[in-house]
């Protein structure tokens, strides 16, 4: 049998139980896993041949689920999961779990945001995984044999499990757009300062829309008000998950401080998408960014550059107040643009929210 | 991480889900071995006490914490292990068992000798090695052995250890002279071959007798501009695999005999895991291989065939196989003399390796 049939369909439904659930706490997990009898996924009568394939087929399903585009609370149930079933497994000696080299850089950033948020149980379990040597460090995630006539099927991700973040917000980012901004502007100086009228461009030199950046702009907004709206669906009551995530998971955490609590929301809301290099070509503009400096230092590496997903860029017209990281804020979903800098400047919060300012 | 020489050090796919991009072995080797510490790349047993202080060092928590973790996060054993006792299950037939032994029977192999240990952040490479015979039953799926390398060891090692039923073939026709069938077999005769990864032909050149089956090859590739490039020839026991550069899912070319051609394809590469065989000597280890039924004589039905006959006026086929025993008592009278007509060939049945 090349799939194992309703496999899938098991892992998901734990998943997706354990994320209703809303915590990333590994006696949650160890809850649900027990009210399922989860362990007993390796019964039946089978001998050892047919177990060992069964159990490397089992584990390299969940093993999908740790690693992005899903969302951080089923990365850490997927850990939870291999944990579960690597110990639950029949074989002797154990089946591995399989990692290839390029998701190992994956993984340690995974494991420090854990260490950094402070999310100890799933620390703990990875590390005692990795002392049991659970894992095969190997090149490529499954074993390539060329099977050119077996079909190869379609990797469907449950979209409940995916993050929130995109592609089209990782591309349109909020450097993006400051950096095009910037550039249009300098763009018609200069064609000002070459035109008869120093006032403004001549005729002639019209060759693009002068509004395409603010058309961009509300073009990113849709999309994202779009995606959300998609989200909402699925959630189906349930509103963009940060918010009221945030709110239980304040009260299912132990006491450990509101750091710790803002800086559970800080690692939730990381995205995973890239931000936009700065070029070089920067260096030949005289206008200067005044681009939002960041307060306080967010976490412990300021460094990385921490977007939440639905804080894409949006019109300073929309009065709606900003989603934030402690806990006193209204559940307000529509977030606050983080401020063009030639615009007037918005009442700028001090939390992770605005971006460090890049480097030239 | 940085590219040696325009190659990627990490792999990744180049079709998806079919095949990598080339790669030099070694690198993989180094790229894992630079992101792990020991206690990963470790081949000793693991430790079972897991002392609060070093979690609470790991994590970077207070030793309670490290306590109350151990507490919490344990996975019940009282249920999986009243359930092994309770449990019957039917027998397996022999090749289930046969496939099950190849498999396992060579894990956690421990050397006598100490100079034979496996040394951590060893390679392993894992190469089905299809068999050139084709027959219509196997039009789907041609039938492969699967065998373990370690990437410190040599091409010819590899090469040594591929059974193939053309090396035994004995050539020539002895309807006349049965007794004399030589003992040299083909293996002795040609030990030609070479292997052919990523445009480089590695060519077996131990011995005298040993020639150089690629350059028809090369030759035929640079008379015109076929669209090929630069074909190279090297010597096969000059290289190990950790300095071959290769794709992983991507189909290679094993030849030998002149003409008996073997498709190779690596499916995997790995560290070296405690739980593996750890004795060098077992390396190339066969771990996998195709039940081929073997063809039985004509007559007794019994024993397997090992000479075949060609134009035989005293067969009910052609070509009919005989056993030694059933063709002697046919084909020869008391005294040795050859009775009818034919012509008869040794034979070698290619399930001569079960």
């Amino acid at each position: 049998m090349s799939t194992l049939p309703g496999l899938k369909e098991d892992c998901e439904e734990l998943l997706g139980a354990f994320q209703q659930a809303d915590t990333v706490r590994f006696e949650r997990f160890a809850e649900l896993w027990r009210e399922r009898r989860f362990h007993t996924i390796f019964y039946g009568r089978i001998r050892a041949l047919e177990r060992n394939k069964i159990t490397k087929k089992t584990l390299d399903l969940a093993q999908q689920y740790f690693f992005p585009p899903y969302s951080f609370q089923i990365r850490v149930g997927a850990l939870y999961l291999l944990y579960g079933l690597y110990n639950a497994q029949l074989c002797q000696p154990k089946q591995k779990i399989r990692i290839a080299l390029k998701d190992w850089p994956e993984i340690q950033k995974f494991h420090l945001d854990l260490l950094d948020s402070q999310h100890y149980d799933a620390a703990y379990i990875f590390r005692r995984l990795r002392l049991a040597r659970a894992f095969h460090f190997t090149a490529m995630p499954k074993l390539l044999t060329y099977r050119t006539k077996k079909k190869i099927e379609e990797n469907y991700f449950k979209e409940e499990f995916k993050d929130p973040s995109n592609r089209v917000n990782s591309l349109i980012t909020n450097d993006v757009l400051e950096e095009l901004m910037n550039v249009h502007d300098h763009y018609q100086k200069m064609k000002c300062v070459i035109s008869a009228d120093k006032s403004q461009p001549d005729k002639a030199l019209s060759l693009i829309k002068d509004d395409f950046v603010v058309n961009l702009k509300d073009i990113t907004l849709e999309h994202q008000e779009w995606q959300q709206n998609r989200m909402k669906l699925f959630g189906n009551a349930k509103v963009t998950p940060e918010t009221e995530n945030k709110k239980k998971e304040e009260t299912w955490l132990e006491s450990e401080g509101s750091e710790r609590a803002s800086a559970l929301a800080r690692i939730k809301y990381k995205s995973y998408s890239a931000v936009v290099e700065v070029s070089k070509s920067r260096r030949h503009r005289q206008v200067q960014l005044e681009s939002s400096e960041s307060g306080p230092s967010c976490g412990k590496s300021p460094g990385r550059s921490k977007k939440k997903a639905s804080r894409t860029p949006q019109p300073a017209r929309r009065g709606s107040s900003e989603v934030r990281g402690e806990m006193q804020e209204a559940e307000e979903t529509v977030t606050r643009h983080i401020g063009m800098p030639v615009i007037t400047e918005e009442d700028l919060d001090e939390g992770e929210v605005s971006l460090p300012k890049r480097r030239r | 991480m940085a590219a040696m020489a325009a190659e990627p050090a990490v792999p990744d796919y180049e079709s998806a889900e079919l095949y990598t991009r080339a790669f030099r072995v070694g690198a993989l080797g180094f790229g894992w071995r630079r992101l792990l510490g020991p206690p990963d790349l470790s081949l000793a047993a693991e430790e079972e006490e897991d002392a609060d202080l070093a979690v609470a060092a790991a994590l970077d928590c207070a030793p309670a914490t490290a306590a109350e973790l151990r507490a919490v996060c344990r996975m019940r054993k009282k249920a999986l292990e009243r359930r092994e006792e309770t449990i019957i299950v039917d027998r397996a037939c022999r090749q289930e068992t046969l496939t099950y032994e190849m498999e396992s029977h060579a894990t956690g192999k421990r050397p006598d000798n100490p100079t034979d240990l496996i040394e951590e952040g060893e390679l392993l490479l894992t190469l089905n090695i299809f068999y050139p015979v084709i027959f219509q039953k196997h039009k789907d799926h041609k039938p492969y052995q699967t065998v373990l390398v370690l990437g410190s060891q040599n091409l010819t090692e590899l090469r040594d250890s591929i059974s193939c039923v053309s090396d035994l073939q004995i050539g020539g026709e002895f309807s006349s002279q049965p007794d004399q069938a030589p003992e040299h077999i083909s293996k002795d005769l040609y030990k030609s071959a070479f292997f052919y990864f990523e445009g480089i032909f590695y060519n077996d050149k131990r011995y005298p007798e040993c020639r150089d089956l690629s350059r028809t090859i090369i030759e035929w590739s640079e008379s015109h501009d076929r669209g090929y490039e630069n074909l190279q020839s090297v010597k096969m026991e000059d290289y190990v695999f950790n300095d071959l550069s290769l794709k992983i899912g991507f189909p290679y070319l094993y030849c030998h005999q002149g003409n008996c051609e073997h498709i190779i394809i690596i499916t995997d590469i790995r560290l070296i895991h405690r739980d593996d065989c750890l004795d060098r000597n077992l390396y190339p280890l066969l771990v996998k291989k195709h039940w081929l039924c073997t063809r039985k004589c004509f007559v007794c039905k019994m024993y397997t065939a090992r000479w075949v006959t060609n134009r035989d006026t005293l067969a009910p086929e052609d070509p009919c196989f005989f056993c030694d025993v059933c063709f002697r008592m046919l084909h020869y009278d008391a005294e040795g003399n050859k009775l009818g007509e034919f012509l008869a060939y040794p034979y070698v049945d290619p399930g001569i390796f079960n």
